[in-house]
């Protein structure tokens, strides 16, 4: 079961994501920030990543400049409610980028994706 | 390969090389040679480095040019025998002169460059300390600037081996000392690799070998001269394409089990951007240079293109100028055709090539037409838009290039 880590700092977002994605069959982890990002990812070891941009006390594309580093292969998709952070040159190192929308359609699809292409972490 | 050296200060051993190629650059060799000097000197205290100039024994004075300008690191100038040019054989020599060095990091930068400064070197030279081991640009250029990167090297190159590399010819690069053994050693040199060939040689090499790969934000646009395109594609033109081919076909194995593609990681900071200058495209000689050519060349494309293709490129070429448009998906499909066609060997390689080049005069024109309004952002989501075009296409080429 693909294992998919969602860090956002909204509640109600982490809880509808974790019941549509269970629902395909998911396994979902939550964290409620960036603080201990890279230890969860080494120990939960997700199959995708999906990170919000715009948190209290985190920036998302910084945080994924850190994922990079460690986590070259690891699939991201960054999920935003704001559709300009697209302009900054961080976001390519994202798979994807996808506007937060209550129909989870969109963000499903490109999970789709970067489960079907991503690439095995070394051993 | 080298045949001239010049190493006035005896340097035996350097952690960081800077390397810039030349061919009668006397003009304007000094600007890249003192910004990286001070950017070695501001940001690599502690790391020991030197400058060498790789040059094709430029008659114009570039040797003295560059060892004459000012710098705190040392110099060292090396040079092709005389009668052998090319930018691929320059890097050639320097990946040689990068081993004896036991260098650990490696930037390349453009003779030609005036708007590099001293960060581009540190962001060309920072993630190679931390486990990357090839370097690309991220800057903004003007939306018709190099076109064959737009519109041929990054989606093919994304298509094949399945990674996001924005500028893979972008003319600077920073590469550890192990992938300049890599280069140094490969089997896959060619003529077209000798010459302009040489930079979607190393970003292609550098996906095919699987190492990690980042995309750095330089800050500044790239502001260069532009000779190359003034006088015509048709060299740069032939030896980008004429490497892609050939490495598509040496390496049919690798691309043949990559599916989309995937992001590379960026280093530095991208929302501030300076404005690049514009370049401007002579639409009159695009839309001749392509109605002449495809009328030429149409006996040949006859021999390849798939019928629907062929059919398709008909109806573009029946279009007036006002309505003209050449759809990104028959844009991938026709390269795809032209990359088969030279596996197969259906015409001489520099006559295949050259007959490409009027459909991308038409290419061109179709984008410029398309995006006179639009902003770089719009421009860029659109040149994704095309890339996608040909990660869909790929069961196209894989049906054609596997099976016939």
């Amino acid at each position: 079961m693909p294992k998919i880590l969602i860090v956002d700092d909204e509640e109600g977002i982490r809880m509808l994501y974790s019941m549509e994605l269970e629902d395909e069959g998911y396994e979902v982890v939550t964290l409620p920030d960036g603080k201990d990002l890279l230890q969860v990812i080494r120990k939960e070891k997700p199959d995708c990543l999906v990170l919000d941009i715009k948190m209290r006390e985190y920036n998302g594309l910084d945080l994924l400049q850190e994922v990079r580093k460690k986590h070259y292969d690891l699939p991201v998709i960054l999920n935003s409610a704001y559709s300009s952070f697209k302009v900054d040159l961080k976001a390519v190192a994202a798979d994807y980028y996808v506007v937060k929308s209550s129909d989870l359609s969109e963000l499903k699809a490109k999970l789709k994706v970067v489960l079907e292409t991503r690439i095995p972490p070394e051993q | 390969m080298k045949a001239v050296e010049d190493n006035p200060d005896g340097v035996s051993r350097a952690d960081i090389v800077v390397g810039i190629p030349s061919y009668n650059e006397a003009h304007s060799i000094s600007i890249p040679t003192q910004q990286s000097d001070r950017g070695l000197s501001k940001y690599f205290t502690d790391r020991s480095a030197v400058r060498i100039n790789c040059d094709n024994n430029s008659p114009d004075g570039t040797r003295n040019a560059f060892m004459e300008t000012p710098t705190d690191n040392p110099k060292i100038y090396i040079s092709t025998p005389e009668g052998v040019k090319g930018k691929g054989n320059n890097l050639r020599n320097l990946f040689e002169k990068v081993v004896e060095l036991s260098a650990e990091a490696v930037l390349v930068v453009d003779a030609d460059v005036e708007s590099i400064s001293p960060q581009w070197i540190r962001n060309l030279c920072d993630p190679l300390f931390e486990n990357f081991q090839f370097v690309t640009p991220l800057y903004v250029r003007h939306k018709y600037d190099r076109m064959i990167a737009n519109h041929v090297a990054y989606p093919l190159t994304r298509a094949l081996y399945g990674r996001r590399v924005r500028q893979p010819i972008g003319g600077e690069f920073g590469f550890s000392g192990e992938l300049a053994r890599t280069y140094l050693e490969s089997d896959s040199w060619t003529e077209e690799v000798e010459n302009f060939g040489i930079d979607i040689w190393m970003t292609s090499i550098a996906m095919i070998s699987r190492v990690q790969v980042i995309q750095s934000f330089l800050g500044r646009p790239k502001i260069h001269h532009l000779a190359d395109q003034e006088a015509g594609p048709i060299p740069l033109f032939n030896d980008v394409v004429g490497t892609i081919f050939g490495l598509m076909c040496r390496y049919e194995n690798f691309w043949r089990e990559v599916k989309w593609s995937r992001p590379t990681a960026v280093y530095g900071f991208g929302t501030e951007l300076e404005v690049p200058p514009p370049v401007h495209v002579d639409l009159d000689s695009a839309w001749e240079r392509f109605r002449s050519g495809i009328s030429t060349h149409w006996p040949l494309y006859c021999e390849f293109l798939h019928s629907e293709v062929s059919a398709k490129l008909e109806e573009v070429a029946g279009l007036t100028r006002e309505t003209f448009e050449f759809p990104a998906a028959l844009w991938a499909k026709v390269l795809y055709d032209f990359a088969w066609a030279y596996k197969k060997r259906i015409a001489p390689e520099d006559v295949l090539l050259s007959s490409l080049i009027p459909l991308y005069h038409g290419k061109t024109l179709s984008f410029v037409l398309e995006t006179e309004a639009m902003n770089t952002q719009q421009v860029e989501e659109m040149i994704e838009d095309q890339c996608l075009q040909f990660e869909k296409a790929k069961p196209y080429l894989m049906e054609r290039w596997f099976s016939e």
